[in-house]
């Protein structure tokens, strides 16, 4: 596009008359000499406990379960409880596909979420402690519609997955190619609270949101954060 | 900290204080500036009145007329900087020339506003964290404890000053009043200088909304340490035809006071409920 | 939008005459900052957070040139098309001609303030395209045929029972009835999804632009800027320059600034990251994707003295925490942006001549600055706005030489204390021992709204000091 070119030139040389026109490694060292921003108070000592407490506070559900098997049953129990069938979709992430599924009779179909499906299940690549949140990764075994287009959505995260920080959320390396197309920090289910103030979820995606964490004491785990949830109480729009 | 002026050279004297009594008292409410005065000899200070101050030049300053507030500022400055402190019975003066004359000012001129700023005080401030005012010995007023008594917090005085606890200290200490606390008490009044005449009518929203605030919280007096703020809110409840009672705060921590508060007569003492 | 901005006065009139809206702006006015504080508080050191972020963006604003330039090279190596436009018809040319190198009919667009600076739907609906915004708040206003009220918000101005009569109205419902809010947000639900499978081309716009890997990053509660970018096989991005970060974790920090300033949450429900078109064997993403980059006047602020502006980051709080846009409404602004950073931003964006009642629809009560994630001096800005309005003689005459006349009064004390003593001494008598005076001569802009206190007594303060001092000296 020549026209383009011609508004892309105006506008750099219009921002070089503003710049320092600093050589870039001094640009580099005088970012760097800023240093770290502060992080946020963190409610309990214990990362995992932090993380599933604010899943709580995002408005899901969180459980701890101890392996693979706790996971399906979990799920199982889940889906039973609020839909008396056990349909579910999974994406094809390797992981889910590794999930005892039959020991909680629940036959999934792998793919992609239709907008009719109700259940999607996820598997997270990492979690964030700080904020409640949890990462997923575009990518061919994982498809975005199935964080969105699903009214619950189930994501499962391994211990060893639950970093404190936001900036952990992606860990870039040096290479583009370690670059997903999409990356999603998702920290709740879909809400709004657009129409006079009153939160409502739902809004677009996800009407609900439960998070499974697969660690050694997760169901300890799980009670500590629900305590420490408890704790806080917090003011909301109106529901 | 650098050591008080007054206590240099190893000797305690009194201090110097000059007392920067702002347009509104002189015109609106004398009375402000008497009890200014006598409060701060009370404190233990020499206090003068410099002859040929007017007004700090907010108005026009927040108007935009920057290099009109600059002459303002430089004559001002001059007529202060000698005195050990400046004290003023207003957080929006005492805020224009801590914060605003520096910043308007450059060089020499920058240097002394700077200097002066160091040694400029709201009065609750003053009598709070540099001389303190004593405690009274004998018991408090008993026509003020039986009145609930609201304290209206102004906008520059908070923001740019700090000034919070110091105003509800000395009412505490000096006149036995435990203030009411307004629940929306971070909330502008609506006066705003300039704005007021400038857009009557949200001005106007902003004051009901003060008052209502107010009355919701059970008071029948408003203190507080501005004038500029107390006339806007007294001329509203005016006109609205609400009867709350409006005074500057030394006016209470001082044990004289005039007759009537801010826009209230002799007329209409009969009309009081 | 047509800007009403020179009516400001009068919008906000006929926003105050409204007894319920005005109490909905109040109720706003009271939770909003209640949420903030409680966000904040819940962070810990949210000022060191803050100072941080501020260093990062001056950092990164003096050297624009550099991490625009990295942002392009590393955009266009993920795969997109870097378009870039001086103005808002530019940018809205350039959507419009990729739209119909698509042969696209149905747009799906998320909430962007910069498409509402550009009048960018007008554009593409007069060019024959379907679009719909698919943020309720936006989808709402689309409907109802009105401008947004708040940047965070949009039409948080229209009670629930309005939106329900909007809906009977114009969605085909058949029998089926709405009930609460829910029910309300269900009905929406159900006909922007379809909307979202049908579309050609999704549009949104970014909170940040990641120097260093050149992602950008869209945050929304609702999960509808998801959705834009990745169902419809086309997305276009429009964004402005001052969203430049130089990397990740700069975008990290932002992010923990930004939902606890508009609403007090730690972090909106979808904050998320796009680099570019599907890749081989993903089952879902834009084939296609283009990242509009807009001036439009962000080259001027940049180089001018209100650079620090561009450091806003839309969070909402400044119009939350203001005492004149809860009484006026953000509709009285007449523009995009409301509150005190619209109050700065309107007049640099468009022009001073036709929004210059907004900077002085301010009390200077500083609690916007309180607020400001930023750290921008939003009072400071709004005064020396002021000051150019002075100078440039778009302040009224009478003001104009009021002030002059003023500030040469006090610095000539003989002359100022000959009129104190003549206004007292006249203010006393017209108020003939009542409290106060109903009406002021010289003063309409104080009287029409509020009585005057008459003066305490019949002379100034500096006439009694002075006679006593010449009374004790005169022993």
């Amino acid at each position: 596009m020549d026209d383009n070119k011609g508004a892309q030139s105006i506008i750099e040389a219009r921002v070089r008359t503003s710049s320092r026109r600093a050589d870039p490694r001094d640009i580099a060292h005088e970012l760097r000499a800023i240093g770290r921003g502060p992080a946020a108070r963190s409610r309990h000592r214990d990362t995992h406990v932090t993380f599933l407490a604010n899943v709580l506070d995002n408005h899901g559900d969180a459980r701890g379960v101890e392996n693979r098997s706790g996971a399906v049953a979990c799920i199982g129990d889940y889906v039973a409880r609020r839909f008396g069938r056990r349909k579910v979709v999974a994406g094809k992430d390797a992981r889910l596909a590794a999930l005892p599924w039959r020991e909680a009779g629940l036959l999934p179909r792998f793919g992609v979420v239709d907008s009719g499906d109700k259940v999607s299940v996820s598997y997270a690549r990492r979690a964030i402690a700080e904020t409640g949140s949890i990462v997923l990764e575009s990518g061919r075994d994982s498809p975005v519609s199935n964080s969105l287009l699903a009214e619950n959505h189930i994501v499962l995260v391994d211990a060893a997955d639950v970093y404190d920080r936001l900036e952990d959320a992606w860990h870039s390396g040096n290479t583009d190619s370690n670059r997903p197309r999409c990356l999603q920090i998702i920290s709740g289910p879909s809400s709004t609270a657009d129409i006079a103030l009153n939160m409502v979820y739902g809004a677009q995606g996800p009407k609900a949101w439960l998070v499974i964490l697969i660690a050694t004491d997760g169901p300890g785990l799980a009670k500590t954060a629900r305590d420490v949830a408890a704790i806080r109480a917090r003011p909301g729009a109106r529901s | 900290m650098s050591p008080a002026p007054h206590t240099r050279k190893g000797r305690s004297r009194r201090p110097k204080v000059a007392l920067f009594v702002t347009c509104l008292a002189d015109v609106f409410r004398p009375s402000v500036a008497f009890a200014s005065l006598a409060l701060l000899k009370a404190a233990g200070c020499r206090v003068s009145v410099p002859e040929a101050q007017t007004c700090c030049g907010q108005p026009g300053y927040n108007s935009g007329d920057y290099r009109g507030a600059r002459d303002v500022a430089k004559r001002v400055i001059g007529m202060l900087e000698n005195a050990d402190y400046v004290v003023a019975p207003s957080g929006s003066c005492a805020g224009m020339i801590v914060k605003h004359y520096p910043s308007l000012l450059e060089g020499e001129w920058k240097e002394r506003a700077q200097a002066l700023a160091s040694r400029t005080w709201e009065i609750c401030s003053f009598l709070t964290d540099v001389m303190p005012l004593a405690a009274v010995d004998q018991a408090p007023e008993a026509a003020l404890t039986r009145r609930r008594i609201a304290y209206h917090d102004s906008c520059a005085g908070l923001r740019e000053l700090n000034i919070r606890e110091q105003p509800r200290r000395l009412l505490r200490k000096r006149a036995g009043v435990e203030t009411v606390e307004l629940e929306k008490r971070d909330v502008c009044c609506g006066f705003g200088g300039t704005f007021c005449a400038k857009m009557p009518e949200i001005s106007a929203t902003m004051a009901s909304e003060k008052l209502r605030d107010a009355i919701d919280s059970g008071a029948d007096m408003l203190v507080g340490g501005d004038l500029g703020c107390l006339l806007s809110l007294a001329g509203r409840a005016s006109r609205e035809g609400i009867y709350l009672e409006f005074r500057h705060v030394v006016e209470l921590i001082h044990d004289q006071r005039s007759k009537e508060g801010i826009g209230a007569s002799n007329a209409n003492e009969t009309d009081t409920q | 939008m047509k800007q009403t901005s020179a009516t400001f006065l009068q919008n906000a009139h006929e926003a105050m005459l409204q007894p319920q809206r005005s109490v909905n702006r109040q109720q706003l006015g009271t939770m909003m900052p209640q949420l903030r504080d409680s966000g904040v508080a819940s962070f810990g050191d949210f000022d060191a957070l803050r100072s941080h972020v501020s260093e990062v963006r001056t950092h990164t604003l003096d050297h624009l040139d550099h991490y625009l330039d990295s942002y392009v090279k590393q955009a266009t190596q993920n795969g997109n098309e870097v378009h870039f436009a001086r103005d808002g018809d530019e940018l809205n040319r350039l959507v419009s001609d990729i739209c119909q190198r698509h042969e696209a009919r149905k747009i799906v667009k998320g909430k962007s303030m910069v498409t509402e600076e550009t009048a960018l739907n007008d554009h593409l609906m007069a060019e024959g395209f379907q679009v719909t915004e698919t943020d309720l708040g936006e989808y709402i206003l689309q409907e109802a045929g009105e401008t947004p009220s708040h940047i965070v918000g949009p039409a948080l101005h229209k009670p629930e029972a309005e939106i329900r009569d909007l809906f009977l109205d114009r969605h085909d419902l058949g029998d089926r009835e709405l009930g609460d809010a829910a029910a309300l947000v269900a009905e929406a639900r159900g006909l922007l999804r379809q909307r979202f499978l049908d579309a050609d081309v999704g549009i949104i716009g970014a909170n940040a632009l990641i120097a260093e890997s050149g992602y950008s990053l869209l945050v929304t509660n609702e999960g509808n800027g998801d959705l834009c970018a990745n169902l419809p096989p086309v997305l276009i991005v429009c964004t402005t320059l001052e969203r430049l970060l130089p990397r990740f974790e700069d975008a990290m920090d932002l992010l923990r600034l930004l939902a606890r300033s508009a609403t007090g949450q730690p972090i909106s429900c979808y904050s998320t990251l796009y680099s570019g078109p599907r890749r081989d064997g993903e089952e879902d993403g834009p084939l296609e994707t283009h990242i509009i980059l807009l001036d439009n006047r962000r080259t001027d602020i940049l180089a001018s003295d209100y650079r620090e502006m561009l450091h806003c980051v839309r969070c909402g709080a400044c119009l939350n925490h203001c005492p004149v846009y809860v009484a006026a409404g953000g509709h009285a602004y007449g523009w995009v942006y409301p509150g005190p950073m619209g109050s700065i931003l309107t007049p640099l964006l468009t022009s001073l001549e036709a929004s210059h009642d907004l900077p002085n629809a301010c009390t200077a009560c500083g609690r916007c600055e309180e607020v400001c994630p930023a750290n921008i001096a939003l009072p400071d800005l709004l005064r020396d706005l002021r000051q150019e309005e002075f100078l440039t003689q778009l302040t009224p005459r009478r003001w104009r030489l009021g002030m002059r006349a003023h500030a040469w009064l006090l610095t000539t004390p003989g002359l100022y204390r000959a009129l104190t003593t003549v206004a007292v001494r006249a203010m006393t008598w017209l108020a003939r021992g009542r409290g106060s005076l109903h009406r002021l001569p010289f003063a309409k802009g104080w009287s029409t709204a509020r009585d005057c206190p008459a003066p305490e007594s019949a002379t100034t303060f500096m006439h009694q000091y002075n006679s006593l001092r010449k009374s004790r000296h005169g022993r």
